[in-house]
């Protein structure tokens, strides 16, 4: 497999890992600040394994036992589930209908329910390890999706998935450590746009493959289905704006 | 810890592919349809199929999102 292929596996895992590792690193600063450094290390390595286990089990699963054209097909399908969810919610967001992101917000509002329910002063802190074990789990289920579906071209496109999601939660997580506040300033919403818009395109192209389809110069039909996409994007963020002028900043389960 | 990470697992799944279910089903209909074009037309559609499946999706993403400005501005209104 050549370079090209191996970081279409790793990009798309590196930047995805980013952004679902930020919101994680904002909940475990809050734990260790409030509660201490060691609860939410555990629940962070306890957290890490588990999500070991699923990306070895179902990745290897689906990579070996699939026939290739149903694991494009079924990779696609997963991908457009996945990727045009993220860009719907990113377009709502650019507009204004839903609010952004806001670490700060979400990291203090986490200080203040740690603080309020208390530190038993001796023995392991059970609560600081469940909710950094929670955030990561949670957070990592998307991340551990995104490899599997990337690492489905084979045992070194999922290798390379896993190695780029691995090297973003190592930097985000050591970031996070090392300035000891939310990593407000890493744009996540365009992270999150330019991620969903390629998966998606993904999507299309390896769902249609799956079903035989012909594209025009193979893997480079992806490029013009990406700027569809980005296109599509574009065109519903001013209808959008023309729709709410001022925006909503509702929350994004109401729309 | 393991009834919360598999309580967790199952609802972190279900939000991450359907959380507008709307939008879910298009995808999932989209999908149906092309694959029973694809079936139907035989090899002739083969260089066909996955425009018409990107025709589908970007106009399902628009209206879609049409949909979801209007209800904010129903519900800013209310």
């Amino acid at each position: 497999m050549d370079i090209g292929t191996l970081a279409v596996a790793a990009l798309p895992a590196f930047v995805a890992s980013a952004v679902e590792f930020v919101e994680a690193t904002t909940i475990i600063l809050a734990v260790g600040v409030t509660r201490g450094w060691r609860a939410p290390l555990y629940g962070t390595i306890a957290a890490a394994a588990t999500l070991a286990v699923i990306i070895a089990s179902l990745g290897v699963t689906i990579v070996t036992v699939v026939p290739e054209h149903a694991l494009k097909a079924f990779v696609g399908a997963l991908l457009l589930l996945f990727g045009l969810r993220w860009l719907r919610k990113a377009v709502l967001r650019f507009a204004g209908i839903v609010a952004l992101h806001d670490e700060e917000r979400i990291y203090l509002k986490e200080v203040a329910e740690l603080k309020a329910q208390g530190l038993r002063q001796t023995g392991f802190d059970r609560i600081g390890a469940i909710v950094a074990y929670k955030a990561v789990l949670l957070e990592g289920t998307e991340v551990a999706f995104v490899v599997i579906a990337f690492g489905a071209g084979g045992a070194a496109a999922l290798n390379a998935a896993v190695v780029g999601a691995i090297a973003a939660g190592i930097m985000v997580m050591a970031l996070g450590a090392v300035l000891r506040h939310p990593l407000t300033m890493v744009p996540e919403n365009w992270m999150k746009f330019g991620v969903g818009a390629l998966l998606s395109a993904f999507g299309v192209f390896w769902f249609a493959e799956g079903l035989g389809a012909d594209w025009p110069g193979d893997a480079l039909s992806i490029l013009p289905i990406l700027g569809v996409f980005l296109a599509a994007s574009r065109l519903s963020v001013r209808m959008l704006r023309l729709i709410l002028p001022h925006g909503a900043e509702v929350a994004a389960r109401s729309v | 810890m393991s009834s919360v990470s598999l309580r967790g697992i199952g609802e972190a799944i279900w939000g991450l592919l359907v959380e507008d279910g709307s939008l879910a089903i298009g995808i999932v209909v989209s999908l149906a349809v092309t694959w029973l074009a694809a079936i139907v037309l035989g090899e002739g559609a083969h260089n066909v199929v996955g425009w018409l499946l990107l025709v589908m999706l970007t106009s399902l993403v628009v209206f879609n999102l049409q949909a979801a400005g209007r209800k904010a501005r129903r519900k800013i209104s209310s």
